[in-house]
């Protein structure tokens, strides 16, 4: 199908009514996640998914939602960045560096609207990327057989313990654990019980979304609980939010570097937005030089980690959707919805489900245009929400959460489950540990294991199968290489600041 | 100190889950991988991990004070609380109750809390059961 008329019909699925509603609904309720505190982008999409099924929606719409609310999210979480220097997502903690500085000297305005228009211009450019690159990636993945797979995903858990967090030994921690939950259940080859301690509630494996929601939505509660005193301090006034050409003109060139930048850094699996704002805003630090005064309120250090954010959210679908590969604990519950949904992602993804990839990638413009609309005129809005007290918040972001995780299975069991979960996030937390390889090895466990015994059932157990392609060596050399990625970044930029929390 | 506690423990919950793979018994019909071999790579991947946890521990988490752990722990309590009781009380009350528990935890003086726990349950259980069309429990004791 040439690309053009693919995203004709692309168009006409995201403009049906319902799509457009959906769209609207994803990026308004994106961006009060992005705003508030307590609940991320993975929170935030894990606690739709269940709604999505129970609303009966077809995949297409339940993609098209959660894909809304995965950039208003963070499109949102630049606000409180700037404003309050409360990052609403990790992806955003770069941004309070300079947004912050702005704020303090009035220039609040300027900051959120150059922070808007990054995201735009960036969302717009990853979803042309997108567009482009994914059929691509897409033929070329077709010559994938089993071998190559398991490679692939351990390339991809290589690069995310390597990238997530800064001890990678924790981070490889969290890999296993996550593929330790992920063997809970029947065994789908051989039919036995593995790990159920007998509990027929665990006869078919753990549910991500139970896990997810206990981990990062009941976890980071009990972490509040603890801080308590975190309500909303001094309120900087917004003022207008405008932007002269002359700094929109000023921005440009760092809007299109970071964008470019972000969405590669997005397509690599295991590496998400926070590493994609983080490395935006050094090189557009290196590149600037003596010309920027990045760390004292420039406009450009605003500019570059949200376009790269952005752009890296847009990118992260091209890994997601072709290969069925997520990078992201955000995109690992978003693959596990399709799963659920009877949709599994892969090179045929093209051919097979068009609807839901043009789809998605026509209502990705869309949502782009929605959030610049819904934005910049209703910042002030979004503002006053965080005045809701947090006594108030949090206790009612956990009813959610329980009904989330209720409406799952309709089973209490469930429930005790996410308390077990919400206490590990609450530990893994304190002890600096990054929390989205879990929800990957959960997400994909499943997928490496059978890829794995495919094709040591091809080979007749011959081990030496899995490295006798080429595409599969190229693999295994780059998870080998990407486990040095962290020395190679903290040659060029200072570590420690990256959020490992939800990349 | 406290990484090289979780260290420990990790390593051992590696040794378990191999243990319990050597426990698994295998059919005649298994395919040549089996069911062990892959726990037996993540159990490898986990102890080398801990292994090292140990060693080059990290420097000591910031652990909240002696008092926080009451209120701690009393949240973490009524959450599994909540689990046994939301089917026999149904959504409403149950929610109300554990939302006027956890706002007064954050905070909140009786009053504020009680009202604004039960309002926001009562609304999102219409929202859910009315609007949406997703079945929470009514409570058995009502019906």
């Amino acid at each position: 199908m040439d690309i053009l008329q693919a995203l004709v019909h692309g168009f006409g699925v995201a403009f049906q009514p319902i799509n457009l509603l959906l769209v609207f609904l994803g990026c308004l309720v994106g961006t009060l996640i992005g705003v508030l505190p307590g609940i991320g982008p993975i929170s935030g999409v894990a606690l739709l998914v269940p709604l999505t099924f129970a609303l009966k929606l077809p995949p297409e719409s339940a993609l098209i939602l959660l894909a809304g609310i995965y950039y208003g999210a963070m499109y949102g979480g630049s606000t409180t960045s700037i404003l309050l220097n409360i990052p609403g997502e990790t992806s955003s903690v770069v941004t309070t560096l300079d947004g912050y500085q702005l704020a303090k000297q009035g220039r609040a305005g300027p900051a959120l609207a150059i922070a808007a228009w990054g995201s735009f211009i960036a969302g717009t450019l990853s979803v042309v990327g997108l567009m482009l690159l994914g059929p691509l990636l897409a033929q070329w993945a077709i010559r994938f057989g089993p071998a190559e797979y398991f490679a692939l995903m351990v390339f991809g858990f290589s690069t995310l313990s390597a990238l997530a967090g800064k001890n990678m030994a924790k981070a490889l921690i969290a890999t296993a654990f996550g593929l330790m939950l992920a063997t809970v259940g029947q065994d789908p080859q051989s039919g036995i019980s593995r790990y159920t301690f007998g509990l027929l509630q665990l006869e078919d494996g753990m549910d991500f979304l139970v896990v997810a929601i206990g981990l990062f939505a009941v976890g980071e509660v009990l972490v509040l609980l603890e801080e308590k005193s975190h309500s909303s301090a001094v309120m900087a006034q917004v003022g207008r939010v405008y932007l002269s050409l002359k700094e929109f003109m000023g921005a440009l060139a760092t809007f299109l570097r970071s964008s470019v930048l972000g969405f590669l850094i997005g397509v690599l699996p295991g590496a998400g937005a926070s590493i994609a704002s983080f490395v935006a805003y050094t090189v557009e630090k290196r590149w600037l030089g003596r010309r920027g005064r990045f760390g004292q309120g420039d406009l450009r250090g605003v500019a570059a980690p949200e376009s790269a954010n952005n752009a890296a959210a847009g990118g992260a679908m091209i890994p997601l959707l072709t290969l069925g590969l997520p990078g992201s604990g955000t995109t690992a519950i978003m693959l596990g919805a399709l799963i659920s949904l009877g949709v599994t992602p892969g090179p045929q993804m093209f051919q097979q489900h068009p609807n839901i990839v043009w789809g998605l990638i026509a209502s990705m413009y869309v949502g782009n245009v929605v959030l610049l609309i819904l934005n910049l005129p209703l910042v002030w809005v979004f503002v006053r929400l965080l005045t809701v007290p947090a006594w108030f918040l949090l206790p009612a972001v956990l009813a959610v959460s329980f009904i989330g995780v209720y409406a799952v299975n309709n089973n209490p069991f469930d429930l005790l489950l996410m308390s077990v979960f919400g206490l590990v996030g609450y530990l893994m937390r304190k002890f600096d540990f990054p929390l989205a390889p879990v929800l990957l090895g959960l997400v994909l466990g499943y997928l490496m294991e059978i890829n794995l015994r495919r094709a040591m059932a091809i080979s007749n157990g011959e081990v030496g199968f899995l490295f006798s392609s080429p595409i599969a060596v190229v693999l295994w050399i780059l998870a080998g290489l990407s486990l040095f990625a962290p020395t190679i970044i903290s040659r060029f930029a200072r570590r420690g600041q990256l959020g490992g929390d939800e990349i | 100190m406290s990484d090289r506690i979780l260290g420990l423990v990790l390593l051992i919950l590696s040794a378990a889950y191999a243990i319990g793979a050597r426990a698994m018994e295998v059919g005649f019909l298994s395919d040549p991988v089996g069911p062990r071999t892959f726990p037996y790579l993540i159990a490898a991947i986990m102890g080398a991990s801990s292994l090292w946890l140990i060693l080059r521990p990290d420097p000591e988490p910031a652990w909240p004070s002696r008092g926080f752990w009451i209120p701690f722990g009393l949240a973490l309590l009524s959450l599994v609380a909540y689990a046994y009781l939301l089917v026999p009380l149904g959504f409403i009350v149950t929610t109300a109750l554990e939302m006027t528990l956890l706002s007064m935890l954050f905070g909140a003086k009786p009053r504020q809390a009680a009202v604004g726990g039960l309002s926001f349950s009562v609304l999102v259980y219409l929202l859910f059961t009315q609007v949406l069309g997703v079945p929470l429990p009514v409570g058995r004791i009502f019906g």
